[in-house]
């Protein structure tokens, strides 16, 4: 470990969206802040950067993109706030008075240490527990489209995208832009119910037109390209034997050699929940969303929360509860008055509203849990760390029906990963089993280190 | 398959993996040239079932390889890493035990 620990006014985990938003207006108030990410630039996860060493043309071209780009040129432009890039934070303690957080990258530890602290660390691929889902080939659509965006690298062959949320239509015209091939883009819904869903939310669609726009206009272009797009016949079966060479969708077989499994996006809870905040299942996707008041404190004090980590609701919607989680961090240390933190704080409330609707909207378009349900094959791995059936989970729920016990008994969710795989199925199961919501029941603990770490750096 | 779309890549360099030499450039993550180089099959489960990589982004641990020009041996997660000229890769896809 290091001796010299950096200290800040405010440390910030996450830069994406709300971790941006948040490092602005703390900035604009004189605060001294460190913003930590495991990704080596900023951007978040809609706006993963190629490397430094790349010229590419912008890939992100759509219109929802065009105020998310120039928020990232201001925070690149900041030279106060120290940018920490290529390292994870795998520690919060808050026993010393101050927030201190432990780094850990390939160079082995680094420590950090504020007397507030921000977490903005997103969201990630839902996984879903469908046959075939491990083999080599089968992955998640944001992971593809991370790929193909930040390193403009297609997976060779027929790229297959399927699930429930729209945004596969944005990468699939993605794979195409840079040379790739899209065998067909599947939705589980039909037709007829997103067109239901749309008329009935045609206000909130329209007041949100550059997102509706770019899905519009990648339709579009999936149709030039003579891509099929079809609705109502679900993905079943993954196929293949080295890797993946074919998908059922419905009671056709589709020759592919990938696929991106789009089924939305769960809140990433491991530092949340390791710092013992409190948090709430989060509705369609599953996953633990933080909690927090109206200036985006958590439930303990120092820590606030901001963008997906606390709820999935789109870039837009993160960028506003990160200048609201500013204004509140520069309020409780005493750097700007009452007036000045609730104007912000107003300001982006009355934006909140419109994308918070159309969130709302976008949540019941994309709702994996028929999906989940549909899908529910005793012989799939669910705990892909730990080769753990939803089988062997099922049969261990018969006796127990704690998930904390299942969790010992077939290890689903001991893992490397620390069940941020496996721990919402789990869930599921174990609700259905007792006849109740999975927020209902007591989630996995989070754990120290929340990324995997040599021990040899933890003791060196 | 590299994109070749309106993109000009860092200075390349070479890496080995399981004794093989991949082309990469510079910039680029180890999963990036993983796949490029169509190295998808990353390890093997309990089973010896095929996998590879799901979420590109840390949070998933499947694309754990080893690095072997550093001393320990270092398990890295290839999503999160940036190449190296002369970097030794092990995946878990074959035995060095
Ligand atoms: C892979 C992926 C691709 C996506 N692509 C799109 C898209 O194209 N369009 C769209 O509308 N939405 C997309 N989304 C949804 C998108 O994440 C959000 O709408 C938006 O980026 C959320 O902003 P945020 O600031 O809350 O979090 P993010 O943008 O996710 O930023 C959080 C940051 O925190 C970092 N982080 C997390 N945990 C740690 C840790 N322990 N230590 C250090 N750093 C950490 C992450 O590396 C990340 O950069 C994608 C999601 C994922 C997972
Ligand atoms: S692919 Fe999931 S951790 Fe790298």
């Amino acid at each position: 470990m290091t001796n010299s620990i950096h200290h800040y006014d405010v440390a910030i985990i996450g830069g994406g969206p709300a971790g941006q938003a948040a490092a602005l207006v703390l900035d604009q108030n004189g605060a001294r802040i460190a913003v930590i990410d495991e990704q080596q630039r900023p951007g978040g996860q809609i706006l993963r950067q190629p490397p430094q060493e790349f010229a590419m043309a912008q890939s992100m071209k759509g219109k929802s993109y065009t105020s998310l780009k120039s928020q990232l040129r201001a925070f690149e432009a900041l030279n106060r706030c120290d940018w920490i890039g290529g390292k994870s934070v795998i520690g919060i303690d808050r026993s010393g008075g101050t927030v201190d957080l432990t780094l850990a990258s390939g160079d082995g530890i680094t420590q950090v240490s504020a007397n507030r602290l921000l977490i903005a660390s997103g969201c990630y691929d839902l996984p879903i527990p469908i046959p075939g889902w491990t083999l080599p080939g089968a992955m998640g659509a944001g992971g593809l489209q991370a790929l193909v965006k930040a390193q403009a690298v297609v997976p060779d062959g027929r790229v297959l995208l399927a699930g429930t949320h729209p945004l596969m239509l944005i990468v699939a015209t993605q794979v195409i832009a840079a040379g790739g091939t899209v065998a067909e883009v599947a939705f589980d819904q039909r037709q007829s119910f997103l067109a239901r869903l749309l008329i009935k939310g045609a206000g909130t669609a329209l007041r949100n037109f550059g997102l509706m726009l770019d899905a519009a206009s990648a339709w579009a272009t999936l149709r030039r390209a003579g891509v099929p797009v079809t609705f109502g016949q679900r993905l079943s079966v993954i196929e293949g034997l080295n890797r993946v060479s074919s998908a059922r969708i419905g009671k056709r077989t589709v020759h592919c050699d990938a696929v991106g499994l789009c089924y939305g996006f769960l809140p990433q809870s491991d530092l949340p929940r390791l710092a013992g905040l409190s948090v709430r299942w989060a509705q369609p996707t599953g996953g633990w969303a933080a909690e927090h008041d109206g200036w985006m404190r958590s439930s303990v004090s120092q820590i606030f929360v901001a963008g997906e980590t606390s709820g999935v609701a789109g870039a837009p919607a993160a960028l506003l509860e990160g200048q609201i989680a500013g204004a509140g961090i520069a309020l409780d240390l005493g750097l700007i008055p009452m007036d000045e933190a609730e104007a912000i704080r107003r300001d982006a409330a009355r934006k909140q509203i419109r994308v918070s609707r159309f969130a709302a909207l976008l949540d019941r378009i994309a709702d994996p849990t028929s999906a989940l349900t549909a899908l529910r094959d005793a012989n799939t791995i669910l705990c892909r760390c730990e080769d753990v059936t939803i089988g062997a989970v099922e049969t261990a729920l018969i006796q127990d029906s704690d998930p904390n016990s299942v969790k010992l008994v077939t290890r689903c969710g001991m893992g490397t990963c620390q069940g941020r795989g496996c721990e919402h199925m789990l869930l599921r199961l174990a609700a259905h089993k007792r006849g109740v919501g999975p927020n209902e029941l007591r989630g996995f603990t989070s754990r120290f280190p929340v990324r995997p770490t040599r021990i040899g750096d933890l003791i060196g | 398959m590299r994109s070749q779309a309106d993109i000009t890549r860092g200075m390349p360099v070479t890496i080995e993996v399981d004794g093989q030499m991949i082309d990469s450039f510079s910039g680029e993550t180890l999963l990036a040239a993983l796949v490029a180089a169509g190295h998808m099959r990353l390890r093997n489960d309990q089973e010896g079932q095929p996998r590879g990589f799901w979420c590109n982004m840390g949070t998933c641990s499947e694309c754990f390889v080893s690095r072997l020009d550093v001393t320990p041996v270092r398990r890295i997660r290839a999503c999160l890493i940036t190449v190296e000229d002369g970097m030794r890769i092990a995946t878990r896809s074959i035995s060095y035990d």
